[in-house]
C-alpha cells in the first residue's frame, strides 16, 4: 500500500467543503433510508443534475458515496421502531431489533446498530485499505456455481433463522422460493405465473413483499390487538446500550465485520448474505439460541455489523474492477463518469486521490454517522411515545406512498396490501414472514446460477465439484444440515448417558 | 417479580450473567401483553391446507412452462422442485401440526384490520384519479377518529398537518413523481 | 474562500430543493414546472423511462431532460417506469394525452428484437408512436478474456465448443452473438446474464469464453489490457476503439446496434414536435452533452425520426430473416 496516497486521501477528505458534503450526504441517506422505498439509487439519480455544479469529482463520490451508506443506517431506524425493512439486508434486523422495541429497548437497539455499523465499516474500510487488490481476485473467482451453493447455503440457513415450528418456516421458505420465480423467465422468457399481467412480467419487488408482510400485516394487527384496550404509549426505557451489552455484543460485532467484508465483495446479494450468515452464526453460538427473536442484542448487533461492512467493501468492485456491485453504486459509477473520472483496474495509479479520496471520506462519513446517531437516536425513540392510534396512519401513509414511489406505480401498492393482508393471516395462523422474505431474495440467485452453471458444465452436477469455492460451500452445506441432526443423536446419547450415571450414583450413595 | 432485589440475589447466585434478569423481566411482560388466544385445530388445518393448494397448484403450471433437460433446464423445472417440497412439507404439516398452538383466534376486533385495509385501497383506486391528498385525508381520518378513537380535534388537526408535510417532503423536499391535485 | 464557496451554493441549491412556484390545474405529478405564455413547454413535461436509475437508458434520458430544460426553458422531469424491457413505459406513453405533456427517449431493441423474442400481443410497434428524433448509438463489442485461448476471430473459429455471455434474453448482446455463432458455424452455447455488470463479472472470471458488452461496460477493462476486444457489431467502426473491425469488415453479417430516439403519442401537434427538436439540436450542441456522449462511449445518432422509423424497420426485417435463416429461437416465443 501507497502510505503517501492514503495520507494524501485524508488531506482530501479533511478540506471543510469536502467534510460538509459528507454530512450532507450522510444526512440526506439516513434521511431517505427512513422512507421505505425510494432507495439511495434513485436518490443518486435524482440528484445527479446537481451535482454536475459541483467541479471536483472528489467532493461529487463523497456526497454519493455518504448517501449510500447513510441510507443503510437510516434502514435500520425503520426496522427497529416500525417493524419496516427498506432493504433487504436489514430484514433480519427487523427479528430482534423489533422485538427489542416492543420491551422498550429500542435506544439500545439502535446503537448498537451504530456501534455495530461503525466498528464494521471500519473494519472493512482497514482490511480494504490493506488487501482490496488482493480481495477482488476472490469476487472474480466467484462464478455461477459459486453463488448457486453459497445461495443454497443461505436459504438452508433461513429456514434456521425463525423461532417457531421448523415445518411451518421451510414451508414459508419454500413458497418465498415459488414467489421469487414470477415473472418473465431469464433464460427462455416463459411467463411463469403472471396470468398474463404486463405488470407482473419482472416479477415481485422484494420492498413491496417486506413492506406487506411485515409493515402492513404490523399495522392490521396492532389494530385488532388495540382495540377495547387503553392505549398505553409504548414504554421507552434506557436509550443506550450499557456496558454489559455492550461487552455481549462485541463478540458478535467483530465476526460480523468479517462476514460482512468478505461476503459483501459479490456483486449481487453479498450484503443480504452477510447480514443473514453473521445473525445465523451468532444464534448457533449461543447457549440459548431460543432468545434470538425475542429480543437477543448480538441478533441486531451482527447482521448491522454486517450490512455495513458489507456496504463498504462492495465498493472494491468498482474501485479495482470497474464493476459495480449494486444500483447504487452503479449510480455512483455514473455520477463518477459524469463528473470525467473513468472508473476501473487503472484508477489506484491513474488517480490516486480519488482512489483514497472516496475510501476515507467513507471512514469520516462513518464517524459522523455515529456521531450523529447520538442525538438522533433520542430523537427517534421518542417517536414511539405518540400515541399509537396517531402513529399508525402516519405509519400506513409512509408505507403506502413510499412503495409508489419505488416504481411510481399504483401497482405495487395492491401487491404490498395484498401481502399485507397475507402477513395478517399468516400470523393467525401460526407462520413466520422472515423465511419467507429471505427466501424470496434468495431464490433468483439459486436458480438462475444453478441454472447458468448447468448450462456452463453442459449438464453434468458434478461440475460443482470440480471448482474448490463450490465444492468447498456445498461441503458446508452438508454439515449444516446435517450437523443438527447428527446433535440430536448425541444429545439425546449424552442426555441417557447422563441419567444412568445419576442413576448410578444414586445406587452408590 | 413482586421483589426484584431478591430476584436478583437468586439470579446472580444461579448464573453469572447480569443481563438475564432484564431478560426474564422482559419476557414476562411480554407474554402477560399478548396473552394469546390460540385458534385450535381448524387454524392448523387450514393452514396446511392452503399450502398443499400452492404446492398442488404451482406443479400443475410448472408442468406447463416446459422442464428441459439438465443440459438446458426449462422454465418450469425449479418451480416444480420447489412446488413439489411445498406440497409435501404441507402434508406433513396437515398430520403432525394440528396441536400446534401458535395460532390466534379471530374475534370481533377482526374486522377492525379489514377496514383498514378497506382504506388502503380506495387510497390506491383514487390516487391516480384525484391526486393523494383527499384520499389521504380520508384515510388519516377514518384511522384517528373511527379507528384510533381519537378526538375530532386532534383527529383534524393531525389529519391536516400530516397530509401538508408528506406534500412538502414528497414534492418538494425530495422532487419524487406523485399524482396530486393542488399544484402551488 | 471562493474554493468553499461554490460548494456552499449547491449545498443551498440541495437544501432548498427547488421551490419554483406555478398554478396548473388537474391532477400531476410532478411539482413546480416554469414557463410561461404560448409556447410549448407550458407546463412540466414528464419524460418516462423505461428502466432503473442509473442504466445507460436512464442517464441518456437525464442528459437529455437537462438540456431539453436549459434549452427550452421548461422543466423536464425523469420518471422512472421499469419492468419488461421498457414495454411498461411504452404502453403508458402509447395511453398518454398526445399534448408534448409526456415524452419518452426508448431504445432500438424494444421494438426491433423484443418482438422477436415474445408472444406477438406482447410486442410494441413503432406505429403507436411518432418519433421525433434519432439520439445515439450504443454499440456492442465482442470481447474474450485476455488469458484466454481465444484472442482472435479465427479462434473462435477454430473452437470445438464455446460458452458466450449475454447480458439477457432479448437483447442486442443475445442476438449477434447468436448470429455470430449461427454464421461461423461453430457451436456455442447461451449463457444469460442479468445485465452488463455480472457478464463482465463472468468474461474477466473466465466463466464463459466470450460475451458482446456495451462499450461503456467494457472499455475500462479493455483499456486496462484485461480484456481483448474482437469486433464491434455496429455498422461502423467506433471512435473509442478505433483498432477494432467491425462485423462488416470482417466479412460476416451480423450487424446489430442499439440505439435510442425520442417518441411522442401519435397525434402530437407540429408546434410541439418542431419545439422538441429545436430544444434537441440545442441540447446536442452543447459542450456538456458532447462530454456526456463521449464520457459514456456513446456515438451521435442524432437523425431525423423518418430516417429512425425506416431504420427501425430495415433492421427488424433483416433480423427476423437472419434468425429464420439460422434457424435461432431467442425466447419461447413459439
Amino acid at each position: 500500500m501507497d502510505v503517501n496516497a492514503f495520507v494524501e486521501g485524508f488531506g482530501v477528505v479533511l478540506q471543510p467543503s469536502n467534510l460538509l458534503f459528507c454530512l450532507i450526504g450522510v444526512l440526506i441517506g439516513m434521511f431517505i433510508g427512513v422512507l421505505p422505498g425510494l432507495g439511495p439509487a434513485a436518490t443518486i439519480a435524482i440528484l445527479l443534475p446537481v451535482t454536475y455544479t459541483i467541479e471536483d469529482p472528489v467532493t461529487v463520490v463523497i456526497m454519493l458515496a455518504g448517501i449510500y451508506y447513510g441510507a443503510q443506517y437510516g434502514g435500520t431506524i425503520t426496522s427497529v421502531l416500525l417493524r419496516l425493512p427498506g432493504e433487504a439486508s436489514s430484514v433480519v434486523t427487523v427479528f430482534d431489533g423489533f422485538a427489542l422495541a416492543k420491551k422498550g429497548k429500542a435506544g439500545t437497539a439502535l446503537g448498537i446498530a451504530a456501534i455495530g455499523s461503525f466498528t464494521g465499516a471500519t473494519v472493512s474500510i482497514i482490511l480494504m485499505s490493506l488487501i482490496a487488490p488482493l480481495i477482488a481476485g476472490w469476487a472474480l473467482g466467484f462464478g455461477p456455481p459459486e453463488y448457486a451453493a453459497l445461495a443454497l447455503l443461505g436459504v438452508l440457513l433461513v429456514a434456521t433463522v425463525g423461532n417457531g415450528n421448523a415445518l411451518k418456516a421451510l414451508i414459508t421458505a419454500a413458497v418465498g422460493l415459488l414467489l421469487a420465480t414470477l415473472g418473465r423467465d431469464s433464460f427462455t422468457g416463459t411467463e411463469r405465473f403472471t396470468f398474463d399481467s404486463l405488470q407482473l412480467a419482472d416479477g415481485l419487488n422484494f420492498v413491496v413483499i417486506a413492506m406487506g408482510l411485515f409493515g402492513v400485516a404490523e399495522i392490521l394487527h396492532n389494530l385488532e390487538q388495540r382495540a377495547g384496550k387503553a392505549q398505553p404509549p409504548a414504554v421507552v426505557g434506557n436509550v443506550w446500550p450499557n456496558k454489559a451489552e455492550l461487552k455481549q455484543s462485541s463478540g458478535a460485532i467483530g465476526r460480523g465485520s468479517v462476514i460482512g467484508f468478505v461476503l459483501g465483495v459479490l456483486p449481487g446479494g453479498g450484503a443480504v448474505l452477510a447480514s443473514l450468515v453473521a445473525y445465523a452464526a451468532e444464534k448457533r453460538r449461543a447457549k440459548d439460541p431460543s432468545r434470538f427473536g425475542r429480543g437477543a442484542i448480538e441478533g441486531v448487533a451482527a447482521p448491522e455489523t454486517a450490512n455495513n461492512a458489507a456496504a463498504t467493501s462492495s465498493f472494491i468492485p468498482l474501485l479495482t474492477l470497474g464493476i459495480p456491485a449494486n444500483a447504487s453504486i452503479a449510480m455512483l459509477y455514473a455520477a463518477l463518469l459524469i463528473a470525467g473520472v473513468r472508473v476501473g483496474p487503472s484508477l489506484v495509479e491513474d488517480n490516486p486521490d480519488i482512489f483514497w479520496g472516496v475510501i476515507n471520506s467513507m471512514y469520516i462519513g462513518n464517524l459522523f454517522l455515529l456521531l450523529l446517531s447520538i442525538p438522533l437516536v433520542g430523537i427517534f425513540v421518542r417517536l414511539l411515545r405518540v400515541r399509537p392510534a396517531i402513529l399508525a396512519p402516519l405509519t400506513a401513509l409512509i408505507t403506502v406512498l413510499g412503495v409508489y414511489t419505488l416504481n411510481n406505480s399504483v401497482f405495487d401498492i395492491f401487491v404490498m396490501m395484498f401481502f399485507g393482508v397475507v402477513g395478517y393471516l399468516m400470523k393467525k395462523t401460526g407462520f413466520e414472514p422472515g423465511p419467507l422474505v429471505l427466501a424470496f431474495v434468495l431464490g433468483a440467485l439459486v436458480e438462475d446460477n444453478f441454472r447458468r452453471s448447468m448450462l456452463i458444465f453442459g449438464g453434468d452436477p458434478l461440475g460443482f465439484f470440480t471448482r474448490p469455492i463450490s465444492a468447498t460451500l456445498l461441503v458446508v452445506f452438508v454439515i449444516v444440515a446435517v450437523l443438527p441432526l447428527v446433535k440430536l443423536v448425541l444429545d439425546r446419547r449424552t442426555a441417557a448417558l447422563a441419567h444412568d450415571n445419576s442413576k448410578r450414583e444414586d445406587v452408590t450413595l | 417479580m413482586s421483589d426484584p432485589k431478591r430476584a436478583e440475589a437468586q439470579q446472580t447466585a444461579e448464573t453469572p450473567a447480569p443481563d438475564l434478569l432484564d431478560e426474564i423481566q422482559a419476557e414476562v411482560a411480554k407474554d402477560l401483553e399478548d396473552e394469546k388466544d390460540p385458534g385450535g385445530t381448524a387454524y392448523q388445518v387450514v393452514g396446511a391446507l392452503v399450502g398443499l393448494a400452492l404446492g398442488v397448484g404451482g406443479i400443475v403450471l410448472s408442468l406447463g412452462y416446459g422442464l428441459g433437460t439438465l443440459r438446458e433446464p426449462g422454465a418450469g423445472m425449479w418451480p416444480l422442485i420447489v412446488s413439489v417440497l411445498i406440497t409435501v412439507l404441507s402434508a406433513a404439516l396437515l398430520v403432525v401440526g394440528r396441536t400446534l398452538d401458535d395460532s390466534e383466534r379471530f374475534r370481533r376486533a377482526s374486522l377492525l384490520p379489514a377496514v383498514g385495509a378497506a382504506t388502503f385501497v380506495a387510497l390506491a383506486f383514487l390516487m391516480p384519479v384525484i391526486g393523494f391528498e383527499i384520499p389521504a385525508l380520508l384515510l388519516c381520518v377514518v384511522w384517528l377518529r373511527f379507528l384510533g378513537g381519537e378526538t375530532w380535534r386532534s383527529t383534524i388537526v393531525v389529519s391536516v398537518v400530516t397530509v401538508a408535510a408528506f406534500y412538502a417532503l414528497f414534492l418538494y423536499g425530495l422532487r419524487v413523481p406523485l399524482p396530486h391535485l393542488f399544484a402551488f | 474562500m471562493t474554493k468553499l464557496a461554490a460548494p456552499l451554493r449547491t449545498a443551498a441549491l440541495l437544501a432548498a430543493g427547488g421551490l419554483a412556484l406555478s398554478a396548473c390545474s388537474g391532477v400531476q405529478n410532478t411539482a413546480g414546472g416554469s414557463g410561461g405564455g404560448d409556447t410549448y413547454p407550458t407546463g412540466s413535461v414528464e419524460m418516462l423511462v423505461g428502466a432503473d436509475p442509473g442504466g445507460s437508458s436512464d442517464l441518456i434520458s437525464r442528459a437529455v431532460s437537462d438540456g431539453l430544460g436549459n434549452e427550452l426553458d421548461g422543466s423536464f422531469p425523469v420518471i422512472n417506469r421499469p419492468g419488461a424491457n421498457g414495454a411498461l413505459a411504452a404502453g403508458e406513453l402509447e395511453n398518454a394525452e398526445p399534448d408534448g405533456s409526456t415524452i419518452a427517449i426508448q431504445n432500438a431493441s424494444l421494438f426491433a428484437i423484443t418482438p422477436l423474442a415474445v408472444p406477438e400481443d406482447e410486442a410494441t410497434s413503432i406505429d403507436d408512436f411518432d418519433v421525433v428524433g434519432g439520439v445515439s448509438r450504443d454499440d456492442y463489442v465482442l470481447v474474450t478474456n485476455a488469458d484466454s485461448e481465444y484472442q482472435s476471430l479465427e479462434d473462435l473459429e477454430g473452437a470445438g465448443s464455446l460458452r458466450y455471455g449475454t447480458t439477457g434474453v432479448g437483447t442486442g448482446s443475445q442476438l449477434a452473438q447468436a448470429l455470430l455463432f449461427g454464421d461461423l458455424g461453430v457451436d456455442a452455447t447461451d449463457v444469460p446474464f442479468d445485465g452488463g455488470s455480472p457478464t463482465l463479472t463472468a468474461v474477466l472470471g473466465g466463466q464463459v469464453d466470450v460475451a458482446a458488452l456495451q462499450i461503456g461496460e467494457a472499455i475500462e477493462n479493455v483499456e486496462s489490457g484485461n480484456l481483448t476486444p474482437l469486433m464491434v457489431f455496429g455498422p461502423e467502426r467506433v471512435e473509442f476503439l478505433p483498432d477494432v473491425p467491425t462485423a462488416t469488415e470482417e466479412g460476416l453479417e451480423v450487424e446489430v446496434a442499439q440505439y435510442r430516439f425520442m417518441t411522442v403519442p401519435t397525434g402530437t401537434p407540429s408546434e410541439v414536435t418542431d419545439r422538441l427538436t429545436e430544444g434537441m439540436e440545442a441540447t446536442f450542441a452543447t459542450d456538456e452533452y458532447q462530454a456526456f456522449n463521449e464520457q459514456n462511449s456513446l456515438t451521435p445518432m442524432e437523425i431525423s425520426g423518418d430516417e429512425v422509423v425506416a431504420q427501425l424497420e430495415e433492421d427488424r426485417e433483416r433480423y427476423a430473416g437472419l434468425i429464420e435463416e439460422y434457424g435461432i429461437n431467442l425466447g419461447d416465443a413459439s
